[in-house]
């Protein structure tokens, strides 16, 4: 089912938690609702499921007008937080609630809905547990079962509000590729909800970042990254270094040297940065501050002489090795030919006649 | 060496107070209660068997234990509803209701017995109305019914609302979504998860009418076979100076009284099982 959400707000007393939001969700699509804590992620779930009436705008499913539509008449499979399993139900009856509720004439028959629960259990994983009370269980089994559960009606559309938020690292790391995959076996339309901008980019096909009840940016997780169109979602997404003054004074990759205003901010992502041990074009000296090695990807903090600016930078293993390895103190120079501007929310280095991706070399093909 | 077994515990010195706990049970309840079995062991068999199957006796034991239940149901219904009120809904002098609800415990019972019996009174305020349907409550059983439901009414309300007040409105969502109407959200959700509190409300209530007195004698009208309560029975027996049958009548309701509360507290604990933390 393909949803669609048309200026879409939501005020809890004076707190506007959604403002105008416009999304559009294809049918079998996977979605990650993606921001900080109290940008209205989970409000726009819980308005999309039908826990919450907006106070404008509408919810298409399939193009057909569902703003005025019930819980019950959406038919979303919605899965909860803290799971929400009726703790004086067993496993099997969490799962077969949905069918058991269901009025008389579209209630399936009991040996249906056993063979229906077996299934979802199988689906699940968890064969054999049925007759288990929720205490029983681990925090990722339940989350497996609150999700058996929410199927169980076969729903058209699956919201999942910060499924793995309560589990440890490991549990859902796991759960992150078993839900990916039941996904693909399934093609429900989905969406879950999340502050784990790595959960996001790992799970979804479509990342919606959020902030201060708006939209900042909707694209596939490499679009996202690569190209962040505003300031909130390049600091939000992955690691970044910020500039601004000073240090962008002296940032005249393309000849313009225009004066920067306070407002101006720089980004630039560690891997972006290139290090060589001379002088190159536009290059500024730094010093290193500490050097991080553990993985494929060597972290260096560094210090600019001529700012005293502290950023990073990352190397690939191979990279610092053909460097020679570094250590606290040593003098480098450092590019920041990829460095983004931009003033308040707008991109400031589209004022310049060339886009910089056209015209800047990758550091890396600079320094070897 | 020696190895420390001991699980730490919050409070220290258990030996103290479980000691305490013990002395403070048996100066409050245990020592009196044997004091009566004692009293009541001073009869031969014969004459406890006569005393306590007398007609009389079996009758208001009948009329005790069947007002005492109906009135804590009556209670649990509509305790059970205003406590939803008080949670659930935001009204103006919500605070003012919620002090009203425990003013049965402040009110002496006897001033309770008479203000009710006055009302229900044949020619009283609601009396008179009834009467007209042909409906007779003061001087009835129906009287005892109103007085043990207005002194019981605080229990289920008090010990409901704080469940519904934790109770989280995950649970009643979850429920929603998987398309279950008003009915079955509360009859399968809701329900389960008050009924420990219930049951405890309940049991209180029923307690608390068995043992009642004060308000009762002045409504029942005391007609012995019809409206004379046990606890009325034992003052009876008092007053003509016969303690051992006083103290045989009391020990039988005691009794009755223990194994019904039991089985309550055992049904109580059996539903409250299934809701330990998950």
């Amino acid at each position: 089912m393909s949803i669609v959400l048309k200026g879409l707000s939501k005020t809890f007393g004076q707190f506007p938690a959604v403002k105008k939001v416009e999304l559009e969700i294809p049918t079998g699509d996977f979605v990650a609702l993606l921001g900080p804590s109290g940008s209205g992620k989970t409000t726009l779930l819980r308005l999309i499921a039908g826990l919450e009436g907006p106070n404008s705008g509408e919810i298409l499913f399939n193009g057909e007008d569902f703003t005025a539509k019930s819980v019950k008449e959406r038919k979303v499979g919605f899965v909860f937080q803290h799971y929400a399993l009726f703790k004086h139900m067993t496993i099997f009856d969490n799962i077969a609630f949905g069918l058991k509720v269901r009025p008389r004439k579209h209630r399936p028959s009991k040996e249906a809905i056993n063979s229906k629960v077996e299934e979802l259990l199988k689906l699940v994983q968890l064969e054999g547990l049925g007759e288990r009370y929720p205490s029983q269980l681990s925090g990722g089994q339940r989350q497996r079962v609150a999700l058996a559960r929410a199927l169980a009606v076969e729903p058209e559309v699956l919201l999942l509000d910060e499924p793995f938020g309560a589990l440890d690292a490991k549990v859902r790391q796991e759960l992150r590729g078993w839900l990916r995959e039941l996904h693909q076996k399934l093609n429900i339309t989905t969406v879950f909800v999340t502050h784990d901008q790595e959960e996001a980019m790992e799970m979804a096909d479509t990342v919606v970042v959020m902030n201060n009840g708006r939209i900042e940016q909707t694209g596939s997780p490499e679009n996202v990254y690569e190209n962040p169109v505003t300031p909130f979602v390049y600091s939000f997404l992955g690691r970044v270094n910020e500039f601004r003054g000073n240090s962008l004074e002296n940032y005249t990759p393309y000849g313009v040297d225009k004066p920067f205003s306070d407002k101006e901010v720089g980004y630039i992502r560690p891997h972006e940065i290139g290090l060589s041990r001379t002088f190159v074009n536009n290059s500024y000296p730094a010093e290193v501050s500490h050097v991080n090695k553990v993985g494929a990807a060597v972290r260096i903090e560094l210090r600019r002489l001529d700012t005293d600016d502290l950023f990073e930078a990352e190397l690939s293993a191979e990279k610092y090795n053909i460097m020679g390895g570094l250590k606290r103190g040593d003098q480098l120079f450092a590019e920041f030919q990829n460095l983004v501007i931009f003033n308040g929310n707008t991109l400031r280095n589209s004022e310049f006649e060339l886009p910089p991706s056209n015209l800047v070399l990758r550091p890396e093909e600079v320094r070897s | 060496m020696k190895i420390n077994n001991k699980k730490h515990r919050v409070l220290p010195g258990f030996g103290l107070s479980m000691g305490y706990t013990i002395i403070y049970l048996s100066l409050i309840v245990l020592i009196p209660v044997t004091i009566l079995f004692l009293k009541a062991s001073t009869m031969s068999l014969a004459d406890f068997w006569e005393t306590i199957t007398n007609e009389r006796v079996i009758a208001s034991f009948k009329v005790t234990f069947l007002t005492s239940f109906i009135a804590a149901l009556v209670n649990a219904v509509f305790g059970a509803l205003i406590a939803w009120v008080l949670v659930r809904y935001d009204f103006f002098g919500k605070k003012v209701v919620d002090a009203l609800v425990d003013l049965p415990f402040a009110l002496p019972t006897a001033v309770a017995g008479i203000a009710l019996t006055s009302i229900y009174a044949p020619n009283g305020w609601f009396g008179q109305y009834f009467e007209l349907l042909g409906v007779k409550i003061a001087f009835t059983q129906w009287g005892i019914i109103v007085a043990l439901t207005f002194i019981g009414f605080p229990f289920v309300v008090r010990s409901v609302q704080p469940v519904l007040q934790d109770m989280d409105f995950q649970y009643e969502e979850a429920a929603r979504t998987l398309g279950a109407n008003s009915i079955q959200t509360f009859l399968k959700i809701i329900f389960p998860a008050i009924l420990p509190a219930l049951l405890t409300g309940f049991a209180l209530a029923f307690a608390r009418a068995l043992g009642e007195y004060g308000s009762v004698v002045f409504i029942s009208g005391n007609m012995p076979m019809k409206t004379e309560i046990v606890p009325l029975l034992i003052i009876t027996k008092l007053e003509q100076f016969d303690y051992a049958g006083a103290a045989a009548i009391a020990s039988v309701m005691l009794l009755c009284s223990f194994f019904l509360l039991f089985a309550i507290n055992y049904w109580q604990w059996r539903s409250a099982k299934k809701h330990q933390a998950g």
